[in-house]
């Protein structure tokens, strides 16, 4: 892809890009910490939602001895 | 393929949550003992309710020590039995089909919840730990009056139920069941 | 190549502009009828008969998540071949029959519908002309024959329309011979796939069944079997109205951001894992069914959250794809980076919106995939809450954003007040948190969905907060959203006739950091996938269908029908009051 074509605004009223970053050079970290805390989160929730809001929620159809 | 190594660990992150989310509701199954509704009671005809003999006349019945069967019909736009009375610390069996169109049996602010299909029953045992009372309601749109689809379940201490269960024994002719049949063709006005 | 795609292919923009007309129409109508439902849920206002409100219901499903869903899914479908092949259609005619013919089965279903708002609907084919079944429309509720026809002739439609799609692209593989398929037309083609392998369930279900029945040419159906073909269809209806906005966070947002797409081939292998498993986990939304046995139900489970693997991927190329742009544009730091995204941009702002709900939605999905926790959800109002953030927010505020950005391309206008339509895009995502926040809470609480008057005789035990809170929550959001969209609305209609400006906008789409080169060629063969997919929809669905048929018989324990009109229904409540009292 020509340099031009990287260059140029969707918006209009933002400056231009200041640097390319190709593949090799591009380490996604903050990509990698958000998913992280997004990783943390779905556990948290989940352990909430199953064993607080759904086991706490009794009675629940069971096999009974 | 040329995948980024950061992208590697989330694909490894992303089948441990899976795999997690599958123990956890395994583990509902075998540890808890939780069970699904599903396929292991008999269709019965909408037909052939009346004729039944769990569903023609809806009722709770003692089954053995501690163990009930109440046997539920629901129609637009009600529950029979209403209001249902169980006692509690007992293991309750509910058996729900419909009449006509597809509802639900649900109690509010618990897990007994089902589907209720036409042709089909759906079974469920719960146990109640305390007495209290509780609504019921129809949570699948079943026509105009579906909002107004409601019963009441009524959970008794059970020594409380005990003296309930003698009282009508002596009075047998008290119980009064309802059947949507006979009372709809005795009023006459059906067209 | 610097034109605008409505002077290249100016046939073409007049297709895709009469495709996203009509489905903003049905958007403003859905919308209306969203915010008089959520009045009328609360109490806060009850315009229509509480009856009614089922007519509003049915309507406001139907021309959400049917119509405005499907006719922008074919036009930004259009434009994607287009623009990524470079060519036309073989048979321009063709392009016109099809959205002829979806055009013909809304018109019918939506009179069927709205008749029912009349005191008294005409009789037509036998029966009242109203359909108050909802959009899931569940026997033995019965809906007038002309509903199902719509249903019909817009599906064909709809199938017409992916040939059209796959012909244009033998022409071109024709033309280029040994290239790789461009993203955006391998992303048509696999949803197309898709959408082949479900739509039978649900063809089956209305030729078959609901139509000769609704028709009187069969006496019966059998409700579980009907109901089974629906959701055989109905967890790929999902991904079909989801497919389109994943094609633009993919394809659009990446470069809205100033970067690139952060991987090519991953973004084909989650398209082709949405082929082969969307449609044998439709079974997750029976869970409570009965007569379905529980076995059936786990392996639907696990195979529901493996097609947690594709949207978890997309989280994580798409945020990569924004990320690499906001590096482009000096971002620096672990978090700082996000500060450096065009926050001022609305069709960015409105995507990105769009993504962080449906990340908080795809945890509540989870919970509905969850087999046994579905106990605590099933038809509580937290179902809607699902339903809105996802194809109410993740998918629509990506098309309104999605909107901003194409519709000056496809009109050769420029966009109007680019201030509003960012306030726009904020405004619905204040307004789908306080519902959604409303309605997750509430039905954890066992408040029903699909209930125009959720007041009982008993009270619920709200765990958290109060019902006056919870209401008052919703219909504010409700207030919110439709305001938003009544802006939405106003800010295309305005654009569509800001004629005489240039656009601002850029329609190129840059190439991916790792394109297809990197990809094996396999991932190409459509065939392997749909075989693939073929493979595990028999597994998943040949004993479950032959179990629920041989229940109840193809034709059902003798059902009646009960054709759903309000006059119909006024004899037998007045009955049950006498019953009840006498
Ligand atoms: C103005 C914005 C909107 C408002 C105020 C709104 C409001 C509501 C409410 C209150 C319900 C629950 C009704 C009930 O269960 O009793 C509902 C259901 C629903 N909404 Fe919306 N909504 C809006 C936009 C949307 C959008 C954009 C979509 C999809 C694209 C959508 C799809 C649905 C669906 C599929 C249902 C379930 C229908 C059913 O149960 O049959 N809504 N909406
Ligand atoms: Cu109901
Ligand atoms: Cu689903």
């Amino acid at each position: 892809m020509g340099e031009s074509e990287l260059r140029r605004e969707t918006g209009g009223d933002e400056p231009g890009l200041p640097r390319e970053i190709g593949h090799d050079e591009f380490d996604p970290t903050g990509t990698l910490a958000l998913i992280t805390l997004y990783f943390l989160v779905l556990v948290a929730m989940w352990l909430f939602t199953y064993f607080i809001e759904f086991v706490d929620n009794d009675p629940t159809p069971m096999l009974l001895t | 393929m040329n995948i980024h190594a950061y992208e590697r660990l989330w694909v490894a992150g992303s089948m441990v949550l899976i795999v997690g989310f599958i123990a956890t509701i395994t583990y509902g199954a075998v540890g808890l003992g939780i069970t699904m509704v599903d396929d292991g009671e008999e269709p019965l005809a909408p037909d052939e309710i009346d004729e039944d003999e769990r569903f023609g006349e809806p009722r709770v019945e003692e089954v053995g020590d501690d163990e009930y069967e109440v046997y539920v019909v629901s129609a637009t736009f009600f529950f029979q039995p209403d209001p249902i009375e169980i006692p509690a610390e007992s293991e309750v069996t509910f058996y729900v089909t419909s009449r006509d169109v597809i509802h639900s049996f649900t109690v509010v602010g618990t897990n007994t919840n089902t589907m209720v299909i036409p042709g089909e029953v759906s079974a469920m045992t719960v146990e109640f730990d305390e007495p209290g009372e509780y609504g019921i309601v129809c949570n699948e749109y079943c026509g105009a009056g579906h909002h107004d689809m409601e019963g009441e379940l009524i959970v008794l201490d059970p020594e409380e139920f005990e003296e309930r269960q003698e009282e009508n024994d002596d009075d047998v002719d008290a119980i009064e069941v309802f059947d949507h049949r006979t009372a709809t063709a005795g009023n006459g006005e059906l067209p | 190549m610097t034109e605008l795609f409505a002077e290249r292919y100016p046939e073409q923009a007049r297709l895709v502009r009469a495709a996203l007309l009509t489905s903003f129409v049905a958007l403003g109508v859905g919308a209306l009828f969203g915010l008089l439902q959520a009045l009328h849920r609360t109490d806060v206002l009850r315009i229509v008969e509480s009856p009614t409100y089922y007519t509003v219901l049915t309507g406001h499903g139907v021309f959400l998540v049917v119509t405005f869903t499907i006719y922008f899914l074919v036009g930004l479908y259009q434009w994607a071949v287009t623009d990524s092949l470079d060519r036309g259609p073989v048979n321009p005619r063709i392009t016109w029959v099809w959205y002829g013919l979806m055009t013909v089965g809304t018109v019918l279903t939506a009179i069927t519908i709205l008749a029912g708002f009349l005191d008294d609907p005409p009789e037509v084919l036998g029966s009242e002309l109203s359909a108050d079944v909802l959009f899931t429309f569940y026997a033995p509720l019965q809906g007038n024959p002309l509903f199902y026809v719509g249903l019909a002739v817009f599906v064909v439609g709809t199938w017409i329309a992916g040939a059209d799609w796959f012909r244009t692209w033998w022409a071109w593989k024709g033309d280029n011979p040994g290239e790789r398929i461009p993203l955006p037309t391998f992303m048509v083609l696999t949803t197309m796939i898709m959408w082949y392998l479900s739509s039978i369930g649900v063809a089956v279900a209305i030729l078959a069944f609901l139509l000769p029945w609704s028709l009187g040419i069969v006496d019966s159906v059998n409700p579980s079997l009907t109901r089974t073909l629906f959701w055989y269809f109905g967890h790929a209806f999902v991904y079909f109205w989801l497919l389109p906005a994943y094609m633009l966070w993919y394809i659009v947002l990446p470069k809205l951001s100033g970067g690139r797409l952060f991987s090519d081939p991953l973004a084909r292998v989650v398209f082709i894992l949405f082929v082969v498993l969307s449609t044998p986990t439709g079974i997750h939304h029976q869970y409570l069914d009965p007569g379905i046995a529980e076995g059936f139900k786990f392996i639907v489970m696990t195979n529901t959250m493996f097609l947690l693997l594709p949207s978890l991927l997309t989280a994580f190329t798409v945020v990569a794809s924004m990320e690499h742009g906001a590096r482009q544009r000096g971002g620096e730091g672990t978090f700082g980076w996000l500060r450096t995204l065009p926050w001022r941009d609305p069709a960015f702002t409105g995507m990105a919106l769009a993504g962080l709900v449906f990340a908080f939605g795809g945890f509540t999905g989870i919970v509905n995939a969850g087999m046994n926790i579905n106990y605590l959800v099933h038809n509580s109002v937290w179902i809607p809450g699902h339903i809105h953030t996802q194809v109410g927010t993740a998918v629509a505020l990506t098309f309104m954003a999605g909107g901003y950005w194409l519709v000056p391309q496809l009109t050769g206008n420029r966009l109007v007040g680019r201030q509003a339509a960012l306030f726009q895009v904020v405004l619905w995502f204040v307004g789908i948190v306080f519902m959604t926040n409303s309605m997750y809470r509430a039905g954890l609480d066992g408040v029903p969905r699909r209930s125009a008057e959720p007041q009982y005789a008993f009270d619920y035990d709200i765990s958290l907060g109060s019902m006056a809170e919870l209401d008052a929550q919703l219909a504010l959001g409700g207030v919110l959203l439709f305001i938003s969209t009544i802006l939405f609305l106003g800010i295309m209609a305005l654009t569509w006739r800001n004629d005489g400006t240039e656009p601002v906008v850029d329609g190129r789409i840059p190439p991916a950091l790792s394109g297809p080169e990197d990809a094996p060629r396999v991932i190409d063969d459509l065939r392997v996938w749909t075989a693939l997919a073929v493979v595990l929809i028999v597994l998943a669905y040949t004993l479950p269908l032959v179990a629920v048929a041989s229940r109840g018989g193809l034709f059902g324990p003798d059902i009646t029908p009960l054709p759903v009109a309000v006059d119909y229904w006024l004899p037998v409540l007045a009955d049950l009051v006498g019953a009840s009292i006498g």
